[in-house]
């Protein structure tokens, strides 16, 4: 008897000495903060030290009232919800139509697809946030080419014209042309075209035509300023997109593991019954995946509600804190400026419990609507 | 019809239907892998173009291939300190995440205690949290126990007047905090994964004398490789590329990760466009080139579900 005591002695030391390390870290990096994160949501401590430096007490909820009276709250919290929704219902379904385009030998070079589509989500958020950023600002590659195809379509215009009317023997017809031509540009060069753009042609040289065509078409060439990110009513199209860009690739690979788990007589059986494509993709496919697609739901939630770092890079959270998303606010609110602790907390406090009731809905909705294991 | 009647009954002609939702399957999936593809093939090309060159040459090849861009952005940048750096906090934090969840998913799996519950049930709460949203109670987490030891140690006069540091602008505090925000996820994984392995193994070693860290040393490490090499690969990209924690936990260059330089090249830079450009491949190229390396398991990995973005 006393033999098998101290050997379940010995198994309880040993299990303590080996859950102990890791639990210990684990309340230092989530635990912890957790509750101080709700200490300082109800307090009003300013910074300093945290013991014996200017006392602080507990104040009760009013950091959450101001919170939610604060217009910019909403503001991220709605932008979070956006990248809430591209993710659940773009990122996932994509996913999950090239997933089973591949498994159903619909497109071929499966190693192809993987291999490219899951790109994104090896490459650094801040890599990949700075390029994004570069593609859709003014000096861009989509601007780029949209104004070398308008300077091409004006050019061809202008030449027309100058063919038209005899270049520079006939200036005043030459003049109302081009005016007619460039509506939108003419304005912002020439304070009164009819003259000053008469002016401007006749110190040209009549026999070169090609340099006068030429200067006009870089004087006056409608051009877009194509500034995505700029621009408060759209910039959050683009974030969503790379989000988007980022991970529809990992949720492809994740399908597709699991779709090749199916039994494949189970699939041919229903192709025997004359089921369709979508049938098959609808009725078995699609069910028989409902515990890996919840699954992925959450993963995919508690990954946007991070989205920090492709935001800082893309946006700063700017203009005029338009994209900011709730991550953002809080490291606003703490790191920039005169940092207001407890407000950044209270936000920290409530990304936890926005995303838990997430997930508490993803599990619900699993439950009410899945498929039977 | 028997069974191979059916089969070959199933295999219907090709229908211009079907042939159609091909090539819009095709067209599609063409056009996300353009957008994956292309834009990191003009980014390379770019970053050997002057910036000068590249505001009238946008799209086409280089015409003056230049590796100018490479050389000073790597000055500016101190990316020898940083790919250090950032070498040691991965492979670092790696082996320990690797340890742990080890340790602890045999624990959880094979020694029979009633705390496990609780325990493992407060990991998996953590897999469902971000650990992004905890940042400032971290940051300040971390700042006020340095603080506090130092003023206990400079009262004792154990130290001198300067700063104590442990956890905030240290090496060893990043690590900790690396190891602690994946062990949720590590511990899951290892333990299911350790559950599996027959407990008749353990036993009969216990019967030959063995103690449970003998039994971990001498079975559980060598048969665990397979979950061990899964955890490392997932584990590896994710804390190369980290940034939102890092960029709280250390403010000194001497210290900080190649995510964090090349964030230094988005602002006050960002219209040198060259050294942009090459900052950019620089910071993503080791990760590339982990990917080409380790394709297959990364893909089986990831496909496990267990990533955490």
């Amino acid at each position: 008897m006393n033999g098998t005591a101290t050997k379940l002695e010995k198994d309880r030391r040993a299990y303590w000495a080996m859950v102990l390390p890791s639990f210990l870290i684990y309340l230092f990096v989530f635990g912890f903060p957790i509750v101080l994160a709700i200490v300082l949501s109800l307090s009003n401590y300013s910074g300093g030290k945290m013991f014996g430096g200017t006392p602080w007490r507990i104040t009760g909820f009013q950091q959450y009232l101001r919170l939610f009276t604060d217009p910019y709250f909403w503001n991220a919290l709605k932008n979070n919800i956006y990248i809430v929704l591209i993710s659940v219902f773009g990122q996932l379904p994509l996913g999950f139509v090239f997933a089973y385009l591949i498994y159903r030998k619909t497109v071929r070079f499966e190693a192809f697809w993987q291999g490219v589509l899951y790109v994104p989500a090896m490459i650094s958020t801040i890599v990949v946030g700075i390029l994004w950023s570069i593609i859709f600002s003014p000096y861009g590659p989509i601007a780029d080419t949209a104004n070398h195809y308008y300077a091409d379509t004006y050019s061809a215009k202008i030449s027309g014209i100058v063919q038209a009317t005899g270049g520079l023997s006939n200036p005043d017809a030459l003049t109302d042309q081009i005016i007619k031509a460039s509506p939108k540009t003419i304005h912002t060069v020439f304070s009164d075209p009819a003259v000053d753009l008469k002016d401007f042609l006749l110190s040209y040289d009549p026999s070169d035509t090609a340099t006068l065509e030429k200067d006009i078409v870089n004087l006056l060439a409608p051009r877009w300023n194509a500034d995505f990110l700029s621009k408060n009513n759209i910039a959050m199209i683009p974030i969503c997109f790379v989000t988007l860009w980022m991970w529809v690739g990992t949720y492809l690979l994740i399908f597709l593991a699991n779709m090749q788990k199916i039994d494949r007589s189970i699939i041919e059986a229903a192709q025997i019954d004359g089921a369709s494509e979508t049938q098959i993709m609808g009725r078995v496919v699609l069910p028989s995946l409902s515990k890996v697609i919840a699954n992925s739901a959450i993963l995919c939630i508690s990954g946007s509600l991070s989205g920090f770092a492709l935001i800082l890079a893309m946006t700063g959270g700017g203009p005029a804190r338009v994209t900011q998303v709730l991550s953002i606010y809080m490291y606003d609110k703490a790191f920039m400026g005169a940092p207001d602790y407890p407000l950044a907390n209270a936000i920290a406090i409530m990304i936890v419990l926005f995303s838990l009731l997430l997930v508490a809905l993803m599990f619900a909705l699993e439950r009410r609507f899945g498929g039977k294991e | 019809m028997n069974q191979q009647d059916l089969r070959m009954h199933a295999k219907k002609p090709i229908k211009p239907g079907t042939m159609l939702g091909k090539a819009g399957a095709y067209i599609v999936m063409g056009v996300f892998a353009f957008m994956t593809i292309y834009p990191l093939v003009w980014l390379f090309l770019n970053s050997f173009k002057s910036t000068t060159e590249f505001r009238t040459n946008m799209m086409g090849l280089p015409v003056d291939w230049t590796f100018d861009n490479y050389i000073t952005s790597w000055k500016i940048g101190e990316f020898d300190k940083l790919i250090g750096n950032s070498i040691l906090y991965t492979l670092g934090s790696t082996v320990g995440i690797t340890f742990f969840s080890l340790l602890t998913g045999f624990a959880f799996a094979k020694i029979k205690s009633k705390a496990t519950g609780l325990i493992y049930g407060s990991f998996i709460i953590g897999i469902l949290l971000t650990i992004q949203s905890l940042m400032v109670p971290l940051f300040l987490e971390v700042t006020s126990i340095d603080r506090g030891i130092g003023d206990i140690l400079r009262s004792l006069g154990l130290i001198g007047p300067g700063e104590f540091r442990l956890f905030h602008n240290t090496r060893f505090g990043v690590l900790i905090i690396y190891i602690g925000s994946a062990l949720p996820v590590g511990i899951y994984m290892c333990t299911e994964f350790i559950r599996g392995i027959p407990s008749a193994i353990i036993e009969a070693a216990q019967i030959d004398g063995a103690g449970y860290f003998r039994i971990f040393r001498s079975i559980i490490v060598g048969m665990s490789r397979p979950i061990a090499m899964t955890l490392s690969i997932l584990n590896i990209p994710l804390l190369w590329n980290e940034f939102a924690l890092i960029n709280i936990l250390v403010s000194e260059t001497s210290l900080k990760s190649l995510p964090l330089g090349i964030y230094k090249f988005s602002g006050g830079l960002s219209s040198d466009y060259g050294k942009q450009f090459a900052a950019l491949v620089i910071g993503m190229l080791p990760m590339l080139l982990f990917y080409i390396a380790f394709r297959r398991q990364i893909t089986a990995g990831v496909s496990m579900g267990a990533l955490k973005e």
